[in-house]
């Protein structure tokens, strides 16, 4: 129901969020539940003909730079999912995820006091590599001290990143903890992004992770040839690795 | 010119209590909604959005809710309307959302695109609903929505034909 609730407000794509815990018990890795087993056919998307996407998405809850392994091991269910997205504790683990992590989404936590600054260079590293930074709305919509840590947070992450590579998402567990695209970015307003910005978060910011989710996916090894350019009307030389998948996909 | 210059906020209210909906009346929504403000942005942002605040137009069928407030506070109201949980009345809690559809200079723009959104609305319920005579009511009402003026205001009528 919180799927149809979305729909019927506006939203265009949705991600359904499996969180790995690293603190319990060793958990494995399940496939995702695939869409098609949620709903026989998919409504149309408000205003267009095109049918709603429903994405997969994992994250990880990492307090250890050992937990990173995960990512790196070969097995077969993470690459089943279409954004990965990572939620680190401490300083360190930050700016592994930004600088080396092979992820799309780093997690900002907004339930609490931030134990670690924010320090540009990690940040300016990430928003090079395509990364984007996710805050979430549904606590500050709950409770009033969550509401104070996530605007705080909020805004000491605006100040270093200039309101680049911003998402906001929901975390909702119930249909009535959801809100509707417009008034997300009215929240956008009160994190300090000013109102473009804000839009974007919402909409061109999301698409661009999953995009480079897509690309995280089908890009694992790249093979370029370099024409020696002989005549002017070559085009295809010389294209860097990166530009090229993003090109196929 | 010197004249206040106003904004109107269109909402929806949406919510999972049918009974909700009968309970939507023009007071309970002005007091959920400034109590959001208060929460939000203190004594402050209630004093600046309470100017010119008022509930302009309220359907409890559908509920749609026009909301005006000033030129110069209407964001300090538009990021607050997220906040609003439930709506109270006569000793009993409603959870809802409100969602914002569209934020207008005066009454007429908010009007224009309310028709055109309840023209989706009824699209997206013909495509749902397959009972034969619901479809034809749907598609009647599809075909006769216009926009008329009041005979007090102008004499001539604006027709927004509804033809697909």
């Amino acid at each position: 129901n919180i799927l149809t609730v979305c729909f019927s407000v506006g939203y265009s794509a949705v991600a359904l969020n499996h969180v790995i815990d690293f603190k319990e018990k060793k958990q494995e890795i399940i496939k995702p539940i695939s869409p098609s087993e949620l709903f026989p056919s998919l409504p149309i998307v408000q205003g267009t003909s095109k049918r709603i996407k429903v994405l997969t998405r994992l994250t990880l809850v990492v307090s250890d730079p050992s937990h990173c392994n995960l990512l790196r091991s070969t097995s077969a269910n993470i690459r089943l999912y279409d954004i990965i997205a990572v939620f680190p504790k401490t300083e360190k683990l930050f700016h592994i995820a930004c600088t080396t992590l092979d992820v799309d989404l780093v997690c900002i936590n907004v339930t609490e006091k931030l134990p670690f600054y924010f320090r540009r260079p990690p940040v300016n590293m990430a928003i090079d590599r395509g990364i984007y930074f996710e805050l979430l709305y549904t606590p500050a919509i709950k409770d009033s001290t969550m509401r104070r840590y996530t605007i705080s947070n909020a805004i000491s992450l605006m100040q270093i990143c200039k309101g680049k590579n911003i998402v906001i998402s929901s975390a909702a567990e119930r249909p009535l903890e959801l809100r509707g695209p417009y008034d997300v970015a009215n929240l956008g307003l009160l994190f300090g992004l000013s109102e473009g910005e804000a839009k974007a978060a919402v909409s061109t910011n999301c698409r661009a992770t999953v995009l480079h989710g897509e690309t995280r996916k089908s890009a694992c090894g790249v093979v370029y040839t370099v024409k020696k350019p002989r005549k002017v009307e070559e085009e295809e030389t010389a294209v860097p690795a990166c530009k090229k998948a993003k090109t196929q996909a | 010119m010197v004249r206040f210059k106003n904004r109107y906020v269109l909402c929806e209210v949406v919510s999972e209590d049918p009974r909700c909906r009968q309970c939507i009346e023009d007071r309970t929504l002005g007091l959920a909604v400034r109590d959001a403000i208060a929460r939000v942005h203190g004594d402050y942002g209630l004093a600046c959005c309470s100017i010119s605040f008022t509930v302009k137009y309220l359907n409890a069928y559908t509920g749609t809710v026009l909301l005006r407030c000033r030129k110069d506070s209407y964001r300090l109201l538009c990021s607050a309307l997220p906040f609003v949980r439930y709506l109270e009345s006569r000793a009993q809690r409603y959870p809802c959302f409100l969602n914002t559809l569209h934020v207008g200079g005066t009454i007429r723009t908010c009007q224009k695109f309310l028709i055109q959104y309840n023209r989706t609305q009824l699209l997206r319920l013909l495509q749902n609903h397959t009972n034969e005579e619901e479809r034809q009511c749907i598609q009647k009402s599809l075909l006769s929505c216009s926009l008329t003026e009041e005979q007090s205001q102008s004499g001539d009528e604006e027709e927004d034909d509804g033809t697909e």
